[in-house]
């Protein structure tokens, strides 16, 4: 056992921070840090910049234009991202089906498609919930079938992050609707598409990000399936599998302690701060030990080679970050006594000039502690979670 | 003891209940505008009920309040029963008997709309804290400061504020409550909606002018009635958090006996149905803990405020807990602003960080407890 970082990958984290000191502009860091769902623009912008430096994709082998780093190099450029504020880069492309690009596609997807991820051209809406196939996804019922050198898609996707400003749509859709698992393909679809219908849903912090994505005889070229017919919900576990590691959103929990810290200081009564008021400092070191701990769990899965009898880290991770986020934006919300119950307008732009009331880091703080009521249901409910350690590890 | 309501509370319940749903629905508008169901509310009569006849009330009490105030939990209502018919009538009714008897008829008949503007940003849960400045200026008072979170301001027609003549920014004594017009000269009022619906103002008075003849009670000696009018408040608002959580338990119950994943309604898996045994278990205790508050609301302030401290945390627990898995067991759907259930959880959280937090009551009673103990070790 070692349970020091190496040097190297220390060092990194210092290149990491002065890159993010020099180049994260300070527009893109303010957003990023205040809790709003993100802008396309900017991750567009972001994503540039990170391709310039040659960090467009730390997951990525270096063949197809990654960084080749390890887990934990990943982990610590997270880090150093989510503390500085950085927009969140397209989960969809880089993390879900870049990877699946990468491994299965045919040379010619890959070539069209890899580098215009990697250059902010290509972002990504992520197809998988549907209405009645939730933490059920095999359930789902979108039907692609075949027509020529075409498919025909009909159907519906939910909770469809971005779908109003993403470039394509990845698709798990039923190519064989007799077959469960094993009639489900991979599918990019323009979402330009004659025959699509988007329609906003705005989630319980009064914001933006999600949608229902209504498909009526769209036609898909071949082309566009994502390696071969019926091995989606192969290439959907591979890539579920790649993002065990990172499940617990330390990154984005460490971003959120810090916020709460810089409230707890800042916000006063009667001449104290609040973490100076009977209790809150209490609370705030129980955050930081469930964030500790969380973290070093994360460490042990980025470390820690995946085989066979492995722990379902993944599944411990999700439960526990996702109820720490809920935790710290709870007294985050306290602590900013009436700010955390007003309601603060979505910006549309990013920079934002005069709010009606309040200090600068209150907008945004509540938006995000309503929206991450989510957490516990997206990705796999937690309930789902429980139920995959209880089976697959415990064997009950 | 008995627990069971009269013949004509259960009537009070069940004829709120019918107009609430009726008339109110569930508040999801976002317009800033007062309440024009505030006159048939006042037709209805829920504004004399819990008030003393003296006044031309109807002789009932707190027990009547928590019956109205739990309904309007029920269906997340937004009109401002709670700011004027019980904080701001307790307020001028343990002010100033004199002129309650003139004011609180023309509340109970829906004219008189008065907000009490007594919260300030680092108050946190402490009634005394009023750093609001009145001076004496001749027979006039002039009053600069800021008041927050007065909610229902948007309703008013008069604004009853606490202010500082004497004294250092927490003493009890030196507080004293003047009426103001909403339209004083000086007087300039933010608007600005919460995140449950309701409406709330930022009141910022720049040397406001107002005469001798509007204070309200004895100068200095305001403390005291908005200790009454908060604990009455406080206790309505426990109130309303049960009837939100309530609300919030049954619509869920409903949902996952519907919602089928891996091809069975939700309602037949064993985790989700211990999930829901556990929200029934909180709503009940914290019902139990609203009854106790009855029992103690007119027992010497110590022994209220305590009773309330201890109800107001138990609330707050509980009503994060139930809202929250209420939520959770709706997956997705109950994380959109359409649907109803999360309008719930934000209703609990605008309870649960109103009038002191969990986390700022409990820290009373722990301050009691070290009383407690210092006694002791005197004996």
């Amino acid at each position: 056992m070692d349970f020091q970082i190496d040097p190297a990958d220390e060092a990194l984290r210092v290149e990491v921070r002065e890159f993010l000191r020099t180049h994260l502009p300070a527009d893109l860091a303010q957003r990023g840090a205040s809790g709003f769902h993100p802008l396309r623009a900017d991750q567009r912008r972001w994503q540039r910049i990170l391709f310039e430096r040659g960090w467009g994709a730390p997951n990525w082998p270096t063949e197809f234009g990654g960084t080749g780093w390890s887990h934990l190099r990943q982990f610590i450029f997270d880090e150093e991202c989510a503390l500085a504020g950085a927009p969140v880069t397209d989960h969809g492309g880089l993390r879900m089906f870049g990877p699946v690009i990468y491994t299965y596609a045919s040379s010619e997807l890959k070539a069209r498609l890899l580098p215009a991820i990697l250059r902010g051209e290509l972002f990504w809406g992520q197809g998988f919930s549907e209405p009645n196939a939730g933490s059920d996804l095999a359930a789902l019922r979108t039907r692609a079938e075949r027509d020529g050198d075409h498919y025909i898609v009909n159907g519906q996707k939910i909770w469809t992050t971005g779908a109003h400003t993403c470039d394509v749509i990845g698709c798990l859709v039923k190519t064989n609707p007799e077959a469960k698992q094993r009639g489900i393909s991979f599918l990019c679809i323009d979402p330009q598409s004659p025959g699509i219908s988007i329609r906003p849903i705005i989630d319980i912090g009064e914001g933006y990000s999600l949608n229902e994505v209504f498909f009526d005889n769209v036609r898909v070229p071949v082309d566009n399936l994502l390696g071969e017919e019926n091995m989606g919900w192969t290439y959907a576990k591979a890539v579920l599998e790649n993002e065990r590691a990172t499940s617990a959103e330390v990154p984005l929990n460490k971003r959120k302690l810090a916020q709460l810290r810089e409230i707890v200081q800042r916000e006063c009564s009667n001449g104290e701060r609040v973490i100076d008021l009977p209790g809150f400092a209490q609370r705030v070191a129980q955050l930081e030990v469930d964030l500790r701990a969380l973290e070093w769990l994360t460490l042990r899965a980025l470390t820690e080679k995946s085989g066979g009898t492995s722990l379902p880290y993944g599944s411990l991770l999700k439960v526990r970050g996702s109820e720490l986020l809920q935790r710290i934006g709870e007294m985050t919300v306290e602590a900013l006594g009436q700010y955390g119950l007003y309601v603060y307008a979505e910006p549309e732009e990013n920079t934002i000039t005069a709010w009606p009331m309040g200090p600068d880091y209150a907008p945004g703080v509540t938006a995000d502690f309503m929206y991450r009521r989510a957490a516990t249901i997206y990705g796999g409910a937690n309930e789902v979670q429980r139920t995959i350690i209880a089976r697959s590890f415990l064997e009950l | 003891m008995n627990f069971n309501l009269t013949e004509e509370q259960h009537m009070l319940s069940d004829s709120v209940r019918r107009f609430l749903e009726n008339e109110c629905g569930l508040a999801t508008g976002r317009d800033n505008k007062s309440s024009d169901q505030w006159a048939k509310i006042a037709e209805l009569g829920w504004l004399a009920i819990p008030l003393p006849e003296s006044v031309g009330g109807l002789g009932g009490g707190a027990v009547e309040t928590t019956l109205i105030m739990e309904e309007f939990g029920r269906v997340l209502a937004v009109e401002p029963f709670c700011a004027i018919g019980v904080v701001a009538a307790q307020l001028i009714l343990a002010a100033d008997s004199r002129q309650a008897e003139v004011l609180l008829p023309q509340l109970i008949a829906g004219n008189f709309r008065p907000i009490v503007a007594h919260h300030e940003h680092e108050a946190r849960g402490v009634i005394e804290h009023v750093s609001l400045q009145a001076n004496a200026h001749g027979d006039k008072w002039l009053l600069s400061g800021r008041k927050s979170l007065v909610v229902g301001a948007n309703a008013a027609n008069r604004f009853i504020v606490s202010a500082r003549t004497d004294g250092d920014l927490r003493d009890r004594a030196g507080i004293t409550l003047f009426s103001i017009a909403c339209n004083a000269p000086g007087l300039q009022q933010n608007n600005i909606r919460l995140i449950d619906n309701r409406w709330a103002a930022e009141l910022i008075f720049d040397n406001v002018e107002v005469s001798a003849m509007n204070v309200l009670g004895e100068v200095g000696e305001g403390y005291r009635a908005i200790d009454h009018a908060y604990a009455h408040g406080l206790l309505a608002q426990c109130a309303e958090a049960v009837g939100v959580m309530e609300q919030a338990l049954w619509i869920t119950r409903d949902y996952i006996k519907t919602r089928k994943q891996f091809g069975v309604a939700l309602n037949t898996f064993q985790a989700l149905q211990h999930r829901m045994a556990e929200m029934l278990i909180e709503l009940e205790l914290a019902r139990s803990v609203v009854y106790r508050s009855l029992a103690f609301i007119d027992a010497p302030t110590d022994e209220r405020n305590a009773a309330l401290s201890l109800a107001k945390i138990k609330i707050g627990q509980a009503v994060r807990f139930v809202c929250g898995q209420a939520i959770q067991l709706h997956g997705g759907i109950g994380v959109t602003e359409e649907y109803s259930i999360g309008h719930y959880f934000k209703r609990a959280m605008t309870i649960e960080n109103e009038l002191g937090s969990s986390h700022f009551h409990l820290a009373q009673l722990a301050d009691l407890e070290l009383r407690k103990s210092v006694a002791w070790v005197r004996e």
